[in-house]
């Protein structure tokens, strides 16, 4: 048995799976301002409700509980925008980009340099008494140094340099991210430690709850490119682990209804509008890490967008016309809320069926001047709120088109994105997205019961890793910075050793973390010849695999209605 | 609106051969050091994807023989396209100024191509210069050739174009390729002193080529006020180049790029692909950016020697002499008309280094009262691809007159009638088109 729990924007949603098949759901509402609460009631709602609908034994229930995965942005939210830790930032910058207002904080430049082939090109020691006046009262430490993914050396100098300083934890960016963006593994490293204190706490609590409860499992999170991380290894990557995003929803489609030709699927739900692209039943990853607090990271996410439009959407009118979101105004009005929404909006128009029709009707005539209709008010509103959604799509769209080419092969056999179909999910979707179809002149598709399809995508998630190799074969070594291997080469190095390198590191990492070993996938390779006075010197390989997300079955759908 | 729209196409899947300086490695440690540093997320700069040019956009500017499709590769549409990107980027208004960081690279290229020369198939600035006057109407154009090498193709496609203003700064012809490149090539009668060379001694560094941008390259431009400056942006005047012998730091490349306000630049040569790319492009980019770039310095400038005193006797030279024959130029270019009536002519001997073709060209600029007139090129080359061959070429520009058109298509049919051509080739360039007859 599967445990799912996702806290949304709106409700939290807990599913319970069994054989490929949902077993029982809850919903409850999110409380944004202590979300254990909404975790926790959902929780007890999930188990509540299988006892009152099979009759069955709770303690045989839990016990049979095999993995709980939680996801959440909310998390992310609230350890955000709480009070997080200050962090001592040690940079080696070298020469380059100005490093001012690249991060957070400024930072400490400490002298070292690794070029762009790992050599080293300058080491030194810090400056101790600076140091010591920077980081008082600081009891994280974030370091990172230009191109320290070659060659870890000087950054594990400065985590030793900074010992004496007695942090209760270093982060160092080229551990958390393979790849190169010294700006985005900074950040990174940053927010690792300023989030690490009461992520801490955070699982701490969610660990007792769930042993209070006689929940037995391993307990894992989901992150934004959609893999499920155990508890423990999360602690290591805090950010990663924190910043789920809407991942939760496009694991779900890909459970219940996954396309098999290019569409982009919205999750409609009461506050957010999530919006993702799908290729060959996969949604697309992008290829740029997350934005977090405004801030560039490496947290690798899908090719999402969320925007502030849902069913309990606020609705102004603008000398310009109507504007919906991202303000909430809770729940509809059809359903006995006080304000106004665009599910009312939707009820009028006739696009979908819920709720008490007169009321919605009520509420639209709020907006009504002179001899316009209900109806006519409620489709301007719809429509205001699909312009919108299309224009999101528009801008995903011109975002994809730009991923860099490298080669000829790339411009002239790399299509760009098409999108052939549109899928909805979530409670606004059905009306909406019809409207957005017929606007795009593209099919649409609502699968049945993705009403919990968030929760069914984290109950469902596949753990993920992923790590980089570098090998140089003139300067004779490879590194692994995830995994923080530098080591010699063996002889007549080629594709084939670096993958079996690298792959049974990955293999071997997830034994560690007790992941089901499953085929790990090559995400890109390149191989270069290097050539000094006009011979071949040697080569240059860069290798990244991945045990790729997914998830662990499909589900049938269920008509749900809470 | 950004300030710098760039376009980067390391082409790496082309390559001359596998050991060549323009090999796919050439770009590899430049796009390192670029994703490394975070360029590409700065709000400053905007990223597009290079689009392929069309063969009616490279027949704007070349005459192929025995056409232009069958010389190039796919990357050659890619680099030249990327221009043409870089181009609409800043016509439209999307962006400032555009970088396009692409290649394989163009200065070498002249206007009728038989093979491949100093690395080049086809001229991506001049076909990018074309296209700015065929789609937008942009009349006065200076190109800017920061190269070490002279940009002799460039300098061949502009020799009668008193709109376009080419100067190129380079290492001393008599010491490196292409050995042209010297002052008096100042352009033909109806252009010249567009034409403008500037021959450096080798060890010249920072201060020799700022001297020569403050005390004659600005002047030049402010007085010729050109609507859109193109700097063809070599970077082997570095250092640390393997193949010329010039002392110019990253600094000394991203300050000048600062001083030149480029409209658009475009890659050209560079080829220490280790030790100066990943900088001097940083640099560049960080300048047209409008961002710090003090901070960009090789780590190892132990190969950096400072340039000898002679190497700004020979700036203060240029200075005087070619700032006299720019001042005079409208004197000189009346002298040089009536002296040759309606008709000038010259001889080149061309040779292709990468393929060893010998070509020779006899050409012919006919003068009109009405009109620009147009050009008969009589051209035969020995081992090329297609072995021993030779073309009469009539180019008509876009106003050339009806009379003159006549007078020139009658050339071309006596041509094709005396049975001495392999081709007899006619570009039109108000159809974008070369046709064989």
């Amino acid at each position: 048995m599967l445990l799912g729990i996702d806290v949304g924007g709106t409700f939290t949603d807990a599913v319970l799976i069994n054989n490929g098949a949902i077993y029982a759901l809850a919903k409850s509402q999110t409380t944004q301002e202590a979300v254990l609460h909404g975790i926790l009631a959902a929780l007890d709602l999930v188990l509540g409700s299988d006892k009152a609908e099979n009759q069955s034994n709770i303690t045989t229930l839990e016990a049979s509980i095999t993995r709980v995965v939680i996801s959440s942005t909310i998390v992310t939210n609230s350890l955000m925008e709480g009070q997080t830790d200050e962090v001592f930032l040690a940079v080696m910058a070298g020469p380059g980009m100005s490093t001012k207002g690249q991060f957070p904080v400024e930072p400490y430049l400490a002298k070292g340099y690794i070029d762009h082939r790992g050599k080293i090109s300058a080491s030194e020691a810090i400056d101790y008494t600076r140091v010591a006046k920077m980081c008082a009262g600081k009891k994280m430490a974030a370091i990172s140094g230009k191109f320290a993914v070659r060659n870890q050396v000087n950054e594990r100098a400065l985590s030793q340099d900074l010992k004496t300083f007695r942090f209760s934890k270093i982060f160092s960016g080229s551990e958390l991210s393979g790849e190169l963006n010294f700006v985005r593994r900074t950040n990174t490293a940053y927010f690792s430690g300023a989030v690490y204190t009461k992520y801490l706490q955070f699982i701490g609590q969610i660990k007792k709850s769930l042993a209070e409860r006689n929940i037995q499992a391993p307990v894992y999170v989901l992150k934004a490119d959609g893999g499920a991380l155990p508890l423990e290894a999360s602690l290591e990557q805090p950010v990663e682990s924190i910043f789920t995003g809407p991942a939760a929803s496009v694991l779900g489609i890909e459970a219940i209804a996954p396309p098999t030709i290019k569409a982009i699927s919205l999750d409609i739900g009461g506050t957010t509008t999530d919006i993702a692209f799908w290729e060959n039943g996969q949604p697309l990853m992008a290829k740029k890490g997350a934005t977090i607090a405004g801030f560039n990271t490496s947290v690798h996410a899908f090719h999402m967008q969320s925007l502030g439009i849902g069913g309990d959407s606020a609705v102004k009118r603008t000398i310009e016309g109507f504007v919906v979101g991202p303000a909430r105004a809770g729940k509809a009005m059809a359903l006995g809320g006080s304000l106004p929404t665009l599910s009312d909006a939707l009820i009028t128009s006739g696009l979908v069926k819920f709720g008490d029709l007169a009321l919605a009707d009520k509420a639209m005539k709020t907006y009504v001047r002179g001899t316009e209709t209900t109806m006519q008010v409620a489709r301007e509103i719809v429509d205001a709120a699909v312009e919108k959604i299309e224009e999101t799509i528009g801008h995903m769209l011109h975002q994809w088109s730009l991923q860099p080419v490298y080669t000829v092969d790339d411009i002239i056999t790399g299509s760009l994105f098409r999108p052939e179909l549109l899928i909805g999910v979530g409670g606004a979707a059905p009306g909406l997205v019809k409207v957005l179809g017929d606007r795009m002149c593209l099919p649409v598709e609502i699968p049945i019961g993705a009403m919990v399809a968030n929760a069914i995508g984290a109950a469902l998630a596949k753990p993920t890793l992923t790590a980089t190799l570098r090998a140089d074969t003139t300067e004779n070594y490879y590194i692994i910075p995830e995994a923080g291997i530098k080591a010699k080469l063996p002889s007549g190095f080629n594709k084939y050793q670096a993958t079996e390198l690298l792959n049974a590191w990955l293999q071997k990492e997830a034994s560690k973390w007790q992941i089901t070993a499953q085929e790990a996938e090559t995400v890109a390779y390149e191989e270069f010849s290097t050539i000094h006075d006009y011979y071949s010197s040697g080569k240059i390989i860069y290798l990244k695999m991945q045990l790729p997300p997914g998830i662990l079955c499909r589900v049938a759908g269920r008509e749900v209605s809470f | 609106m950004p300030n710098l729209g760039l376009v980067f196409f390391p082409a790496f899947d082309w390559m001359l051969s596998p050991t060549h300086p323009e090999r796919q490695e050439r770009l590899l440690y430049t796009r390192d050091q670029l994703m490394e540093e975070g360029i590409f997320d700065l709000p400053q700069i905007r990223e597009y994807r290079p689009r392929m040019a069309s063969i009616s956009d490279l027949e704007r500017v070349h005459i192929g023989v025995p056409c232009i499709s069958e010389l190039i590769t796919p990357a050659h549409l890619v680099s030249a396209g990327g221009c043409l990107t870089a181009a609409d980027a800043v016509m439209k208004g999307e962006v400032k100024r555009a970088f396009a960081l692409v290649r394989p690279p163009g200065h070498h290229a002249m206007r009728v191509v038989q093979g491949i020369r100093g690395f080049c198939t086809i001229n991506i600035e001049a076909i990018m210069v074309e296209y700015l006057r065929a789609k937008y109407g942009v009349k006065k154009i200076a190109i800017v050739d920061t190269d070490v090498h002279h940009g002799d193709g460039s300098q061949d496609i502009f020799y009668h174009d008193p709109d376009t203003l080419y100067i190129s700064f380079h290492q001393d012809g008599r010491t490196l390729y292409p050995g042209t490149g010297f002052p008096n090539e100042a352009g033909s009668p109806a252009a010249l002193g567009m034409n403008i060379n500037l021959p450096l001694l080798p060890g010249t560094g920072d201060e020799g080529i700022h001297r020569l941008f403050d005390g004659l390259i600005r002047p030049i431009l402010d007085e010729f006020q050109p609507e859109i400056i193109v700097n063809s942006a070599g970077q082997d005047n570095h250092f640390s180049d393997p193949l010329a012998s010039m002392s110019v730091t990253a600094q000394g490349y991203a300050s000048l790029a600062d001083k030149l306000k480029a409209d658009i630049a475009v890659l050209e040569g560079g080829y220490s692909v280790e030790a100066a790319l990943p900088y001097v492009n940083t640099g560049i980019i960080l300048a047209m950016a409008g961002l710090d770039y003090s901070q960009v310095v090789e780590p190892d400038q132990s190969a950096l020697r400072p340039q000898g005193f002679e190497c700004n006797q020979r700036v203060d030279q240029l200075i005087n002499q070619v700032g006299q024959l720019w001042n005079n130029r409208e004197k000189l270019r009346t002298q040089a008309l009536n002296k040759c009536g309606n008709r000038w002519q010259r001889d080149k001997s061309i040779y292709y280094d990468e393929e060893g073709i010998r070509e020779t060209q006899r050409e012919t600029a006919y003068y009109c009262n009405n009109c620009r007139g147009y050009l008969i090129i009589e051209t035969s080359a020995t081992n090329t691809r297609f072995g021993n061959q030779s073309a009469y070429v009539v180019i008509l520009h876009k106003d050339t007159c009806s009379f003159c058109r006549k007078e020139a298509l009658e050339q071309a049919a006596r041509a094709k009638k005396s049975g001495r051509w392999d081709y007899v080739l006619i570009q039109d360039k108000a159809k974008s088109a070369v046709d064989n007859l």
